[in-house]
């Protein structure tokens, strides 16, 4: 299909797509009808699968138009999810949330992987001044937006000006969230090399780290501002420093781990894994360590302290496309159409203002890390994506902070969706523009062996 | 156990299933009927490390099994390996499939009678035909496992390839009508019973139909497996919500797909390798599921239905040394080297199991693995005294003056 390097398409071949994105869309539909009670597990499957192919048709159909795969699992998860077609229920997206888990520690594990320490240290500067700018520029300048636009956000009206401080900063605490799914996905596709893929990556995964360290901070801080009674406690940063070192130091044992398979076994890597995604995912969540640091770091150490990084690389790849599909089609289908239809002027406010500001931080980073000028002109266009880690810390507010929390969770909502469906396709437009998309053909069918038979 | 520690368990048990089918001569029996014991033990009938509870949250993880296995058997079906197979021996596995079913159905449907047992007549029906279906076939990994050992290549070795190639169709399409017995009361639309069957078998041609066209166009390898993973999950999940047949529609999902790709052999080539690491936890699983007190007269049931496999095999047997001198040469007994079956056999028993709880469904697995056990005794060692009395297996070739390797 489309992407790096794969061929254009025919008209008959788009319209063959489109017949059976609607005849697959029409079976599920009938049978949904002809059985209207959901038949518990079974129905996660067959959701999974129709996600599956409504994704990669509708990325497929959306291809002439230059729009990234990634639009076009959104989109198909749009339609298909309980707010526009219905054909995958509320319970069955709730349900995915395993597969959802497996699909993150994998995108997780890929991203560390692609971190070369030899280009970082290259680009260290222009990381530094860039993660320093985006970093206070958001939080601040986003800060003040939220100040700005008080009369038009609704649980924000009738604060008072601490605790309407208090939150403000926490919103531009989670505006300095980026995706490194969304980035992983793009690059899946497009295959992408070039110092604006080795600046986005380096930085949207190192920002991870970076934001729940700020984001920490901030609540810790904000906290006596918005509930009088509170204080500010250590307490908070203790378990931080134990969840952030936890984090490391079993990422480390795990990337050593895959390291040492791949050089002694080096089969079935798949099925590895498997096992290592939803068994590490299981004891992190025990443990209630970081999932996506720990898989980040696994797969930084298997790329940088072993031989075994491009060999590593080659299999995650092998699961691009069906973990990528199943990831953001679910996120189209989790996502909360009419609270968007309702939000959607402060939530293109926030998106928009969000949007500038990271434009302006990257053109100042720019400058004063002394940036090659595509850099200067590019740099911005993959730091715009929101994805799963902004949900993730509107939930810990809204859990935090439960007398505005649920008002706050369902705006960053709306926000994130825009961002979500806006950031991939200004950095795949940014990779296209500046020549690092991959021309060279993906595998294909030629690559395969046929199967072991006795009378060969 | 919890439902992790399961899981995690499966999953090893399909990793080291993996390195099993691999390896140079692969290993384990080829009906893996070892692994279906290992489910028992670990089971509620035994052990009770698995409980019901769990086995029951396990479902759509064994749904999603037997439907890939199925597709896997249908992409294959009618090629041995890169070779479609001849049409003698395609009609030779039919007819043989539905001479042993049908045999074993008989001798089971006369048996229920003759005990009193079954409350109705579409029980009666289901079991019979159950038990009928999972002892026709016989598994395709048999014959490939006797040759690679005793390194026998010939006609005799190509043809009982070809018919373990050749007759899992009309045991899945019985499945098919047999689960249409009984639609599930969920279904609001009303259908006549004839139209179940072709609805299942509809719903695979269609996605089968639909992914062959999809992967006409070059896809990128990890495109295909979405299409691939996508096309079967959505066979799966809407045949399972229609109470219908998971493995018939997923049989003919791949074989559509099979038929109607230019890639055919590209997807087989894709496909088998994912055989072995889904088959074993579906076999642990099918095994776990096993309760001998499933019905009273079980034992009698399955010495009926076992020793009417036994008969009806030797008299394919028969059949087939009448049409192929070749087989004439492999003696009177040659029917016996079919005796094998395996995966099929025990996912229609567990499919059974998993539609029809309770005596019917748990009975037909009992007998379908206790059939697949007695084949391992008997099939593999017949193949064996046949291929050397062909004269096509090492030891037989060795021995013969034109074998004898020069000194």
């Amino acid at each position: 299909m489309s992407g790096g390097g794969g061929a254009r398409k025919s008209v008959f071949q788009h319209a063959t797509h489109a017949v059976l994105l609607a005849a697959f869309g029409a079976l599920l539909f009938t049978v949904t009808r002809a059985v209207p009670e959901v038949n518990g597990g079974l129905w996660m499957i067959t959701a999974i699968g129709f996600l599956l192919l409504a994704g990669t048709l509708t990325s497929e159909l959306l291809a002439p138009l230059g729009l990234p795969h990634l639009t076009g699992y959104l989109i198909a998860g749009i339609a298909s999810g309980p707010y526009v077609l219905n054909l995958v229920d509320e319970h069955t997206v709730k349900s995915l949330s395993p597969v959802n888990t497996l699909a993150l520690a994998l995108i997780a594990l890929a991203g560390g992987a692609e971190l070369d320490l030899a280009t970082l240290r290259k680009g260290a500067r222009g990381l530094g001044w860039a993660m320093l700018t985006q970093c206070l520029l958001v939080l601040i300048l986003v800060t003040g937006v939220f100040l700005a636009a008080r009369p038009f956000i609704p649980f924000a009206r009738n604060l008072p000006f601490g605790a309407l401080f208090g939150v403000a900063l926490l919103w531009g605490a989670l505006a300095v969230t980026r995706s490194p799914s969304a980035t992983l996905g793009i690059l899946s596709q497009t295959k992408a090399q070039g110092p604006l893929t080795n600046f986005t990556l380096g930085f949207v995964m190192a920002s991870d780290v970076v934001v729940v360290l700020l984001v920490a901070t901030v609540l810790g801080c904000v906290r006596p501002l918005i509930d009088p009674a509170a204080s500010f406690s250590i307490e908070s940063f203790k378990n931080l420093a134990h969840d952030m070192f936890g984090s490391v130091a079993l990422g480390t044992t795990l990337g050593l781990f895959i390291a040492a398979y791949l050089k002694l076994v080096n089969r079935q890597m798949l099925v590895v894994l498997l096992v290592l995604g939803f068994g590490v995912s299981t004891v992190l969540e025990y443990l209630q360590f970081d999932t996506l640091l720990t898989f980040i770091v696994a797969g930084f150490i298997v790329r940088n302290m072993s031989s075994q990084g491009h060999k590593f690389v080659q299999y995650i790849e092998q699961t691009g496309t069906v973990v990528y599909v199943v990831f953001f089609a679910t996120a189209g289908a989790d996502l909360d159409v009419p609270l968007l239809k309702q939000l959607w002027p402060v939530a293109l406010l926030m998106a928009g203002s969000r949007g500038l500001i990271t434009f302006a931080a990257s053109r100042m980073a720019g400058r004063l890390a002394n940036d090659p000028p595509m850099l200067r002109k590019w740099a911005w266009s993959g730091l715009v994506s929101q994805a799963g880690l902004a949900l993730g810390l509107a939930v810990l507010v809204a859990k935090e902070f439960p007398t505005f929390g649920p008002s706050f969770r369902a705006l960053a909502i709306a926000t994130v969706a825009v961002n979500e469906m806006v950031g991939p396709v200004l950095f795949k437009l940014a990779l296209d523009r500046t020549g690092e998309t991959s021309r060279v053909a993906a595998p294909s069918f030629s690559s395969i062996r046929p199967p072991p038979m006795p009378d060969q | 156990m919890n439902a992790v520690l399961l899981l995690m368990g499966l999953l090893v048990l399909s990793y080291l299933g993996s390195f099993l089918f691999t390896g140079r001569h692969g290993a384990g029996l080829p009906s893996g009927v070892e692994y279906v014991a290992l489910g028992f033990l670990l089971g509620p009938g035994a052990l009770n490390m698995v409980g019901g509870d769990m086995l029951a949250s396990f479902e759509p993880v064994v749904q999603v099994a037997l439907g890939w296995l199925a597709f896997a058997v249908g992409l294959d079906f009618g090629y041995a390996g890169d070779k479609r197979v001849r049409f003698g021996s395609l009609l030779m596995g039919t007819v043989g499939a539905l001479f042993t079913g049908g045999a074993v159905a008989a001798a089971t449907w006369g048996a229920l009678r003759l005990f009193d047992l079954g409350a109705t007549p579409t029980d009666r029906i289901l079991l019979a035909g159950g038990v009928g279906a999972a002892c026709s076939e016989t598994t395709r990994h048999a014959v490939r496992w006797v040759v690679e050992r005793q390194k026998a290549r010939g006609p005799l070795a190509e043809r009982l390839n070809e018919i373990a190639h050749a007759d899992d169709l009309l045991p899945l399409l019985a499945v098919a009508v047999l689960f249409a017995l009984k639609p599930t009361p969920d279904v609001v639309v009303p259908l006549a019973l004839r139209d179940w069957p072709a609805i299942t078998v509809g719903i695979g041609l269609l996605l089968g139909g639909g992914a062959a066209l999809l992967v006409r166009s070059e896809l990128k390898l990890d495109e295909t497996w979405a299409v691939l993973f996508g096309v079967t999950l959505l066979a799966i999940g809407a045949t399972a919500r229609l109470a219908l047949s998971t493995l018939t529609a997923s049989f003919f999902l791949g074989m559509a797909m099979a038929a109607l790709s230019k890639h055919g052999r590209e997807l087989r080539g894709m496909v088998a390798p994912t055989e072995r690491p889904v088959l074993l936890p579906a076999l642990l699983l099918a095994g776990a599921h096993i309760d001998f007190h499933a019905s009273p007269k079980l034992a009698l049931l399955a010495a009926v239905a076992i020793g009417a496999r036994l008969v009806a095999k030797v008299v394919l047997g028969w059949l087939l040394a009448a049409v192929s001198p070749v087989a004439r040469k492999a003696g009177g007994l040659v029917g016996l080297s079919l005796m094998s079956s395996g995966a099929l056999a025990i996912s229609i028993g567990l499919a059974f199991a998993l539609r029809f709880p309770g005596w019917v469904g748990d009975t037909v697995l009992v007998i379908a693995a206790l059939s697949a056990t007695f084949g391992e005794f008997v099939g593999p060692a017949r193949l064996r005294r046949s291929l050397d009395a062909a004269g096509e297996s090492d030891a037989a070739v060795e021995q013969s003056p034109e074998g004898a390797s020069p000194a």
